[in-house]
């Protein structure tokens, strides 16, 4: 009953600590130690008694899609403005609609997972496996579930799609048989305006058999 | 919002540590908050109503998350477990309650995210408390705007001075099976009642939900029942919206059953009051034999007697005869 | 380039159904896979080297005089630079004050919130009792009443007298928001120098030149508005707003590019609404049904606007009635078009008002409307259409027809089922505005450009999909260009009149491209042009002749041929009746309403695309589900607060609230194209609001029909 997806990657993983280069080091007392124009330091090496703490623009590299992607953050940077403000070139795929996990439009795959990119630390990120839209198929070579969309219609102004698109990949790819009822639950935390709901139901079971066979 | 320090301990006492400076001792003069999920916290310093200088992340603190057996067929809860990692745990008996409360929270982005006690401590979705122009006595004002505006989602129960609502969907589950809230702080850790956990605004700091103070840290929750096999239980939420909402709302109930007959109840409600509300009145009521007729009977007793306090506001008199539908409608499913 | 001489056309005419080849046919959208994959680039993703972020700041009351302090602001890493938006004090709720520019979104966020900003009250009204009180502010200088407008038929008198049941209600709609989930905005790529692109989310193309070339200080021909994607406008749109104006200024200062989308809470307050409405009806039926009398007194809410109403007796024929409106100001936002403006308001009062009077009457539902609805040959259509959702939601093995079913919990039932109907109007249909060009070069691309934007609703497809049709070809063989003030004049998205503007002209661009085609064939193979024409796969033939379309378009001049195509009457037509019926569940005990099934029936001439024409009415009856059960704009009336500006309490519809959907096209061919985009939207809330009566007998005259209103209403019916 160890809930995998809680723990922290792996300590020897080298992509966990591979963001402080270029990171604030702090003693227990998280008074930061800042290089000369507050955004350099160098690593130093950490015990568990010590607390790291970043501060300021951090370089990181986030695996996305397959490919590390090195990028500065600050810790306020959500995983969202990652990608779509801080990224070059950006992944402007995943949407901003509502900013505050309301919405399901800016959702990501973590280790799988879905979670809504907004309210997600990029620093939170590193050392995970994050998909975007933009990592599944290409417009000449879409996935299971894209393909069930353009067939289906289950997109109108498409600004909800990528969302939708993701949130029900990360089910089909942990249960492949999923039900009408398992779609609807894994897509819950997704809104469309338009009101493409019906025609995403129709994508949706379609992807399922697509992804069963 | 504002930038911060973020402090990424891997240990209890590294976390401790961090959190423990003298401003940090006070709520009210606090600049850390520990980072869990996210999921509550994040929106808050989105929109303004926290400003933290430093978030201390216990995500890194290994032991922090998972779930392990414990005392008599109990169960201990890692604090950063998460939601959706509960969710799916159990389909029947004494912990069924906790897997059926996890399935309404959120949505499953923020389920994937969001940890068992972030629920737990969680602000409340108080329309007037989230509006940072709104300077509520949550805030430290002087008024609760909800108690003379509009009140259809505030408290029927244990309101006043504020009537907040408390949101946990965990916290009426987890108390429901008499659970043990464990803290910790650099001086060390303590154990206590989940039911002693939370406060009312009556009773305690009207700004806060519960007893935590900023430079403590929640390290496991854990299960307190009697023999949990002769247990069973359920959660039952009713949303505004059909998913992805919080509780207008919801019953946690668990009974005891030995050959055949109730021999001990819990009943917690969410979503009336500005903490998890247990009924111990009401769950004597329910003692008794399994069969039906008697069973409805106690059922309707029982819910009078849990909604016997309410005090309705202007816009929220439908929570009373809905809590007490949804308590019979648990009960009923659990006997049937 | 030359542009071919308009020769030989054909009279217009759209083909026969047997002979059409992709219109009419279910088709999917061109541009689809760009959606699905995260390519489609809307304005929000626009991204140019030293582009800058702004972000406003919004008044947190209804009016106040406004000191701001930007020396905080200023002082935030990144921020480039703070102004003042507005004079001395605002006017609503939600207006903004003061733009922060910076570097990048987290410091504009930062930037904004650090702007100080002194909020001194005035006066003000967010309620219609607040705008209407004998002490009330002025919220607008001639008056808090707009102008009052009254419809009166027969004698009102007599009709009462000759009413068996009189009704008497009042039934309230509350302010629904538009929430795009694209928020309004632009990103204006300005680099200093004499020219600069404009990238809006904007629901007509060519309002991106309206404004943005006098703010930049350049030529209007210097200005190149784009609008390749949109995230949802309904009717919110159509101008590029303050935030146009002033992001069109601060490019002007810092002659860098600048991305202009606004926050999702600053969207909510400031860019626009539907209206609220709140109609009181007095009328009376005679025992076959009949309604007699009608008198009826509504008062609009669009905020500092005029609100909008469809005034009653809607679409029924009322011999006897006396219908007055006016808008009633208050300091909020004006509101601006949302699908089918006015009518889904008017629908709701009236078809609640009958099943009222059914009920007290004990006439059927369907029965009722029968009776009502007008029975001119213009018109006999509804009562078609209504039979017609009648029997596909069940109403005929229906048992609560004339009277609601029950509402106590007895013998194990905890449920209880009920049906609703409505019945829509609307006109729909195009006129002159778009200017197409259809270009063939020697290599076979066939290119349809139009300035036309595509909101979602499928233009950019439709624009293939004509074009192929008139060759023959298969739909992916045409490249259509929209969204671009470089090409021909488009036309405002609003009021359903795209697709009957924009289709036509498209056809015309077509046809003579197809004439051209087969001239240019023609004379190079001494045929008879009269005797060609195109087969499947662009293949011409005739008189023995089979050329390909490559080698057809290989006779082309270098510079290819180009054809325009202008508005054609005859093409289109307007008009578009529907009925739509409901049947819902109650949930006895938690007063819960699951919306099981709606069925829609809408003519709108010939379908272009059937499957985006099921598409749009589907959305429409999801966004009806929405407005119906739980859309409602909430402000605190003694604080003058915003309450729900975000999605977690501003409720829309999500997965688990949609029914199962029958959607019936009732084609009527010979009337052309029409447009289907506001019809739909209009009888869904009475129905729901019907269907809820109709199950368990508690009419809820206030929307949104919540489970908490249905509760107490229950509650009510058992105690009485």
């Amino acid at each position: 009953m160890t809930d995998r997806t809680n723990q922290p990657p792996s300590p020897s993983s080298l992509s966990r600590r591979a963001f402080l280069k270029g990171g604030v080091v702090a003693s227990l007392t998280g008074a930061a130690v800042a290089g000369p124009n507050g955004t350099e330091s160098v690593s130093v090496t950490r015990e568990s008694a010590i607390a790291t703490s970043l501060k300021g623009k951090v370089a990181v590299t986030l695996e996305i899609n397959g490919a590390a992607r090195d990028v500065s953050v600050e810790p306020r940077t959500t995983l969202l403005g990652a990608l779509r403000d801080h990224l070059e070139p950006a992944l402007t795929g995943t949407k901003l609609v509502c900013d505050g996990g309301n919405c399901g439009a800016c959702t990501v795959l973590i280790d799988g997972a879905p979670v809504a990119s907004c309210m997600t630390l990029a620093l939170d990120a590193v050392g995970h496996n994050i998909r975007t839209i933009e990592g599944l198929g290409k417009p000449d070579d879409l996935s299971v579930v894209q393909e069930a969309f353009c067939a289906e219609d289950g997109l109108m102004c498409g600004f909800c799609t990528p969302g939708f698109v993701m949130a029900i990949t990360a089910e089909l790819e942990s249960n492949p048989r999923a039900t009408l009822d398992e779609l609807k639950n894994s897509c819950a935390g997704n809104l469309c305006r338009c009101g493409t709901y019906p025609q995403i139901f129709d994508a949706a079971v379609r992807a399922a058999r697509g992804a069963s066979k | 919002m504002k930038d911060f320090e973020y402090i990424q301990p891997e240990t209890v006492e590294a976390a401790t540590a961090a959190l423990a400076t003298k401003e940090n001792a006070d709520w009210a003069t606090a600049k850390a908050r520990v980072f869990g999920g996210g999921q509550d916290l994040l929106g808050e310093m989105k929109t303004g109503l926290e400003e933290p200088s430093a978030l201390v992340n216990v995500k890194w603190i290994q032991g922090l998350g998972g779930v392990t057996q414990a005392d008599g067929g109990n169960l201990k809860f890692g604090a950063t477990t998460k939601l959706r990692a509960l969710e799916g745990l159990f389909s029947s008996g004494a912990f069924q309650v906790l897997s059926e409360a996890a399935k309404t929270i959120g949505s499953p982005q923020i389920r994937t995210q969001a940890t068992l006690a972030g629920n737990l401590c969680q602000r409340p979705r108080c329309l007037y408390y989230r509006r940072p122009e709104a300077k509520c006595l949550k805030k430290g004002g002087d008024e609760c705007f909800a108690y003379g505006g509009y009140n259809k989602f505030n408290a029927i129960l244990g309101g006043g001075p504020s009537y907040i609502v408390h949101p946990s969907d965990m916290g009426p589950a987890l108390m429901a099976l008499d659970a043990q809230i464990e803290i910790s702080d650099s001086k060390g850790t303590t154990e206590m009642a989940l039911d002693d956990f939370f406060t009312l605004p009556s009773d305690g700091d009207v700004t806060r939900e519960n007893v935590l103070r900023p430079d403590q840290v929640v390290i496991s929750l854990r299960t307190g029942l009697d023999t949990p096999s002769e247990w069973r239980s359920t959660y039952l939420k009713f949303q505004e919206r059909d998913g992805f909402d919080f509780a207008l709302s919801a019953v946690a109930l668990s009974l005891r059953v030995q050959n055949g007959a109730i021999t001990d109840a819990r009943i917690v409600l969410g979503g009336v009051a500005p903490r998890p509300w247990r009924c111990r009145e009401a769950e004597q009521l329910l003692l008794g034999s399994m069969e039906a007729a008697s069973l409805a009977k106690r059922g309707a007793a029982a819910a009078d007697a849990a909604l016997l306090g309410a005090e309705p506001l202007e816009h929220n008199a439908y929570k009373v005869p809905l809590t007490k539908g949804l308590l019979q409608r648990a009960l009923r499913q659990l006997t049937a | 380039m030359s542009t071919t001489p308009q020769q030989n056309a054909d009279e217009l005419a759209w083909p026969a159904p047997e002979k059409r080849r992709s219109i009419g046919k279910d088709t999917r959208r061109i541009d689809g896979p760009a959606k699905v994959t995260g390519m489609a680039r809307y304005s929000h993703d626009v991204r140019l080297p030293g582009m800058v972020y702004a972000r406003f700041v919004t008044c947190a009351l209804p009016a106040a005089a406004i000191e701001l302090d930007l020396t905080a602001a200023l002082a935030v890493p990144g921020v480039v630079e703070v102004v003042r938006v507005v004079g001395d004090s605002t006017l609503y709720l939600g207006q903004p004050i003061a733009a922060v520019t910076a570097e990048t979104p987290e410091a504009a966020a930062e930037g904004a919130r650090a702007v100080a900003v002194t909020l001194t009250e005035l006066p003000w009204a967010v309620t219609a009792e607040q705008s209407l009180a004998p002490d009330a502010p002025k919220v607008n200088p001639r008056g808090n009443i707009g102008r009052e407008r009254t419809q009166e038929e027969g004698d009102i008198e007599a009709g009462f007298a000759a009413s068996d049941a009189i009704v008497e209600a009042t039934y309230t709609i509350p302010i629904q928001h538009h929430s795009c989930l694209e928020t309004h905005g632009m990103v204006v790529d300005y680099r200093g120098g004499d020219s600069a692109v404009i990238h809006g989310s904007v629901q007509g193309t060519f309002a991106l030149l309206d404004g943005p070339p006098d703010s930049l200080g350049l030529d209007a021909s210097m200005v190149e508005g784009d609008v390749q994607h949109m995230g949802g406008g309904f009717g919110s749109k159509f101008g590029i707003g303050i935030e146009g104006k002033i992001a069109c200024e601060i490019a002007k200062r810092l002659g860098r590019p600048v991305h202009l989308m606004m926050d999702r809470e600053t969207e909510f307050h400031a860019s626009g609404n539907r209206s609220g409405n709140s109609v009181t009806i007095k009328a009376g039926a005679s025992k076959d049904g009949v309604i007699q009398a009608l008198v009826a007194d509504s008062n609009k809410l669009g905020g500092l606007s005029g609100g909008s109403y469809a005034g009653l007796p809607y679409v029924y024929s009322v011999a006897n009635f006396s219908s007055t409106s006016r808008s009633v100001y208050t300091n909020t936002d004006g509101n601006r078009a949302f699908r089918a403006p006015g009518h889904p308001q008017a629908s709701f009062g009236m078809e609640s008002l009958i099943d009222e009077l059914a009920y007290a009457i004990g006439k059927d539902l369907v029965e009722m409307r029968l009776a009502n609805l007008p029975d001119d040959e213009q018109h006999s259509v509804w009562r078609r259409q209504l039979r017609r959702v009648a029997d596909e939601i069940g109403w005929n093995e229906h048992p609560y027809k004339s009277a609601p079913g029950p509402h106590k919990v007895e013998g194990g039932r905890e449920y209880v089922e009920g049906i609703g109907f409505g019945i829509s109007v609307w006109g729909g249909g195009g006129y002159p505005s778009c200017e197409v060009e259809a270009r063939v070069d020697r290599e076979g691309s066939l290119i349809v450009s139009v300035g036309v934007q595509d909101l979602g609703t499928g233009s950019r497809t439709l624009v293939a999909m004509v074009a192929a049709d008139e060759f023959g070809l298969e739909v992916h063989q045409v490249t259509a260009r929209i969204g671009n003030t470089r090409f021909g004049n488009g036309v405002m998205s609003g009021g359903s009149v795209t697709t009957a503007s924009l289709a036509p002209a498209v056809k015309d661009a077509s046809n003579k491209m197809r004439a051209a085609l087969i001239a240019l064939v023609a004379t190079n193979t001494g045929k008879d042009a009269s005797a060609l024409s195109f087969a499947d796969g662009g293949v011409i033939v005739g008189d023995g002749l089979r050329v390909s379309w490559r080698d057809a378009c290989a006779l082309c001049p270098a510079g290819g041929l180009t054809t325009h195509g202008v508005f054609q009457k005859a093409l289109q037509s307007s008009g578009v009746h529907g009925a739509q019926a409901a049947r819902v569940r109650i949930d006895l005990v938690t007063g819960e309403v699951k919306v099981l099934k709606m069925v829609a029936i809408h003519d709108m001439g010939i379908a272009l695309n059937p499957m985006a024409v099921r598409s749009q009415i589907q959305g429409a009856m999801v966004q009806a589900v929405s407005y119906a059960l739980f859309e409602e704009r909430l402000i605190d009336a003694d604080l003058g607060i915003a309450l729900n500006p975000n999605f977690e309490s501003y409720r829309l519809a999500n997965v688990h609230s949609i029914p199962e959907m029958t959607v019936i096209i009732d084609d009527e061919d010979g009337r052309g194209v029409i447009g289907i985009g506001e019809p739909p939207a209009i009888p869904g809330i009475g129905a729901i609001a019907g269907a809820i009566q109709n199950a368990c007998g508690v009419r809820v005259r206030d929307m949104p029909l919540s489970p908490t209103k249905i509760l107490i209403g229950l509650e009510e019916l058992r105690r009485s």
